[in-house]
């Protein structure tokens, strides 16, 4: 008898969930086709011309390849270690604030005259990676690396407080003062096509994220790096007894993911004209949005992810005819409806979750 | 023999003397202010016990006391016959300064922490010079227990030290709570930027202290009575507090509130939730609805046509509590039943981006919100027209409110439900194996902690009078998630150190304002290093942590 009330209520919790994911589903469903309609009768009663439209898409794709640079290293550590690398953010506003340095050092010594921009521009960019580089390998040796093991909270609050720590340091140390990125002639101007105009800066962000994840997935799946990387993914101890250095992989993985971080704080610093020491924050968190959305953990997804959230975040203010202060909700409201119909991600697959 | 001691006593404490002397007449007084009493009695602590160290191989209890007694009192006796005569010479007009250049009025009314026209007019009180007498005194006794229980910390912990141990642990924090009140209401200062600091730690150490205490405890009786003790002694700290601290304190047990409910959610059924700030928002929106519908344009318009006063509170402070916690509750189902589903980090991006939404809602829904503009005139609480919205009566309500919080926690904890979320936290297919129904559970888990955190927001709003979109930025909700993992994560003492330590302990540091941050963040990576389990851990996480290196 107990046995048999046991399984009845065991049904009737399974029915119970069940209804529930249908619920969430329905309700996904119900706001999905009501964001749908409303984007129909605003796009027929605004009346926007079609190359308003596809400026807002070109801006979102370049906001995308911002994120996409961000959050390729937020999936990479997550990948590897299962672990939020919260001070990510701040790495890349390190790396920006090494990359207006070396911009500096670069005029000083006449580098950004002319042709020989280039030259300086690629100065700035390697400083701004080698630093970022240098202080992602520093953070994961004093602050991740004795934690390895520990409950998963720990490390999360231990990032939490590296940021803060890289935060302030750079306000303690540099001050509140912003600082101003010059773009030199070379970039300064963009691509015209009728109305439609892009910056360079943007088609060097977008072009170069493309090109960066291409690096990644070929360095993850084609090198013996990459092969040591996912046999740590996969199980630490079995990989360190095939003869794998774990240590010396998972250091390499942050090494990688926070150049690629430091690159897109020199990015982003030219984009957007100033680097001050919280400026890793907001894109740091969209592009943990952007990894999750994708599926945390997967490179393509975090590529595709990204672009999707800063799609959204561009045209969906005018396509919704709605302030574009709401833009911010827009990107969670996107990412939560993507995990009601998807809760692994857009090209994430189901990991066991024992593993985390 | 006992003459030996004596002399010895004398002799340690006439050197000791002229060291304090020398630090007090090179200005000490003047730079450290009212702390300085404290500093010098610890610095006699740490400078008799090195002296008792050197003398014989191992003293008994008798020698070391009556060697500490009559050091301590020497010591003590030769302070304040100096520190008197100066008074006594400033106070008949002399002009001390020409010769001992630091020896201002000032200077000398901070070592008897009084104001200094009273050492000017000669008013000085004998109860002033009795309590530095009695500071030095004390630590000349204390010091040579402290030898003595350094130099037999072996046997002692085999024979009846460790009752030693424990009656220190027991009487702490009633010390601390006597230096409380001996440090007296005049502001303290360190380093001359802040007031009242140095009060403030002293309050917040003895509260740590009776934590300790507390659940060092051995018997359920034993712990009955000390807990009532702290209990009384905390219910007069509120008053012995000036403003300030009281102000401090008030916002740290504010966050005890929500830090209790966001325990429940993390600590006990181990859902990761970074959005939690959005509950603190709803209560304290919710409240500032209720009590000042006239700051809210859409409100306003609808009291109007609906022919109500426009300028009255809805409902009181205590009448809101209900509808508050409800509104709370359906809040965290509501964010519930889309991410049950999801798990650990996925939770925690969903769990912020609807924190998030929540403030953007708040900072852009201008006609309902007065957006960035706030809500302002919150209505204060009022018991029989009396007005409670003073730091003090907020400090008291916080008080309250955290006990009866922490007591719904504790019965949650033992209960059947927090049984089943600690099984949920640690094994959900075991758990839902052994016929726990899940999605109730976890539900549960969100709507009891979303009602603890809107009941801190309505009290935040309360306080605050004034409130802002601002307010709510996630930075609250890390604050929260971080002060449960600092005291430990399902423990409810730790919960209330956590907050001591993560909003009380930035206040203290005032003095180096623009540090305190990078101290701060620092502190949380070392701590994690060092104890990751926490400063309070739970029994039961404690256990575990234990028993499984790897998880």
């Amino acid at each position: 008898m107990a046995v048999a009330s046991q399984e009845h209520a065991w049904r009737a919790q399974r029915r119970s969930e069940q209804a529930l994911g249908l619920l969430a589903r329905v309700i996904g469903l119900l706001i999905v086709a009501a964001i749908l309609a409303r984007a129909v009768s605003v796009s027929l009663n605004e009346n926007y011309p079609l190359t308003f439209w596809v400026s807002q898409l070109v801006n979102g794709l370049v906001l995308g390849g911002v994120y996409a640079l961000v959050a390729l290293g937020y999936t990479l550590v997550y990948g590897i270690l299962l672990m939020i690398n919260f001070a990510h953010g701040e790495v890349m506003m390190v790396g920006g604030v090494a990359g207006f340095f070396g911009l500096q050092i670069a005029r000083s010594l006449g580098w950004l005259d002319g042709g020989a921009a280039a030259l300086g521009l690629l100065f700035a960019l390697l400083a701004g990676m080698g630093v970022a580089a240098l202080t992602g390998v520093t953070l994961e040796r004093v602050a991740y690396r004795p934690l390895r093991g520990a409950p998963r909270l720990v490390p999360l609050i231990s990032a939490i407080g590296a940021s803060l720590f890289l935060q302030y340091s750079v306000l303690l140390i540099f001050g509140v003062r912003p600082m101003v990125y010059q773009r030199p002639a070379l970039i300064a101007d963009g691509l015209r096509a009728g109305p439609v105009f892009v910056p360079y800066t943007g088609l060097i962000i977008f072009v170069t994220s493309l090109l960066l994840m291409g690096m990644l997935v070929a360095i993850v799946q084609y090198t013996r790096l990459g092969r040591a990387m996912r046999a740590v993914a996969t199980d630490k101890e079995a990989a360190a007894l095939m003869g794998v250095d774990v240590n010396q992989i998972i250091a390499l993985t942050f090494l990688l993911g926070s150049a690629l971080a430091g690159a897109a704080g020199v990015m982003l610093g030219f984009h957007n004209s100033v680097i001050k020491f919280n400026s890793g924050f907001i894109p740091g968190l969209k592009a943990f949005t952007a990894a999750v959305l994708g599926g945390i953990g997967n490179i393509p997804g975090a590529m595709v992810g990204a672009l999707v959230l800063g799609v959204a975040e561009s045209i969906g203010p005018s396509a919704l005819g709605i302030p574009a202060e709401y833009r911010d909700i827009i990107a969670f409201s996107v990412l939560v409806l993507v995990l009601i119909f998807r809760p692994a991600g857009l090209l994430g697959e189901v990991v066991v979750e024992k593993r985390a | 023999m006992s003459a030996r001691w004596l002399l010895s006593g004398l002799r340690t404490g006439g050197v000791l003397f002229a060291v304090l002397a020398y630090l007090i007449l090179v200005g000490l007084p003047s730079r450290l202010g009212d702390a300085t009493v404290p500093a010098l009695a610890a610095l006699a602590v740490g400078l008799f016990s090195l002296a008792w160290q050197r003398r014989g191989a191992n003293p008994s209890l008798v020698e070391l006391l009556i060697k500490g007694v009559v050091g301590g009192a020497t010591l003590s006796t030769l302070v304040a016959l100096l520190m008197g005569i100066i008074a006594a010479l400033i106070a008949g007009g002399a002009r001390v300064q020409t010769v001992l250049d630091k020896m201002t009025p000032p200077a000398v009314a901070a070592w008897f922490g009084v104001p200094p026209v009273a050492i000017t007019r000669g008013e000085l009180e004998a109860a002033a010079v009795l309590r530095t007498w009695l500071a030095l005194a004390a630590a000349g006794l204390l010091s040579g227990l402290l030898t003595f229980g350094w130099q037999h910390r072996q046997s002692l912990r085999r024979a009846g030290g460790e009752a030693l141990r424990r009656w220190l642990v027991r009487l702490l924090p009633f010390a601390l709570l006597g230096l409380v009140l001996a440090l007296g209401d005049p502001a303290v200062t360190i380093g001359g930027s802040q007031k009242g600091t140095l009060r403030l730690l002293a309050a917040m150490l003895s509260i740590v202290a009776g934590l300790v205490a507390w659940r060092a405890a051995r018997s359920s009786r034993e712990q009955a009575l000390l807990g009532g003790l702290l209990l009384a002694g905390l219910a007069i700290l509120p008053f012995t507090l000036d403003q300030f601290q009281n102000a401090v304190m008030g916002i740290v047990f504010i966050f005890v509130m929500m830090g209790l409910g966001l325990n429940i959610v993390v600590g006990y059924a181990g859902l990761l939730d970074l959005g939690y700030v959005a509950f603190f928002a709803i209560g304290a929106y919710a409240y500032a609805f209720l009590s000042a519908p006239f700051s809210s344009p859409w409100f306003s318009q609808q009291l109007a046509q609906w022919g109500l006063p426009t300028d009255q509170p809805l409902l009181s402070f205590w009448q809101a509590i209900p509808p508050i916690m409800v509104l709370a509750a359906i809040g965290g189902v509501l964010l519930g039943t889309p991410v049950l589903r999801l798990r650990g980090d996925y939770l925690a991006i969903v769990t912020l981006g609807f924190g998030e939404i929540i403030r953007l809602f708040m900072l852009n829904l201008a006609d309902l919100t007065n957006g960035p503009r706030g809500l302002l005139n919150v209505a204060p609480p009022t018991v029989f027209g009396y007005d409670l919205g003073n730091p003090r009566d907020i400090f008291i309500l916080a008080l309250l409110g955290s006990g009866a919080i922490a007591f719904a926690a504790l019965r949650l904890e033992r209960s059947r439900l927090g049984r089943a979320w600690v099984a949920i936290r640690e094994d959900e297919e075991a758990a839902q194996a052994m016929g726990i129904p899940l999605v109730r559970t976890k539900l549960l888990a969100f709507a009891i902690g979303a009602t603890f955190a809107g009941l801190a927001g309505q009290l935040y709003a309360a306080r605050q009078v004034n409130i802002f979109p601002d307010n709510f930025t996630l930075f609250v909700s890390i604050d929260a998630l971080a002060l449960i993992i600092v005291g430990g994560m399902g423990s409810i003492p730790g919960v209330v150190l956590g907050a001591l330590a993560l909003k009380g302990l930035p206040e203290v540091l005032r003095g180096v304002d623009e540090y305190r941050i990078v101290a701060f963040a620092a502190l949380l990576v070392i701590m994690m290093i060092a104890r990751p389990e926490g400063i309070l851990p739970a029994q039961r996480t404690k256990a575990e942590l234990g028993a499984r290196a790897e998880s």
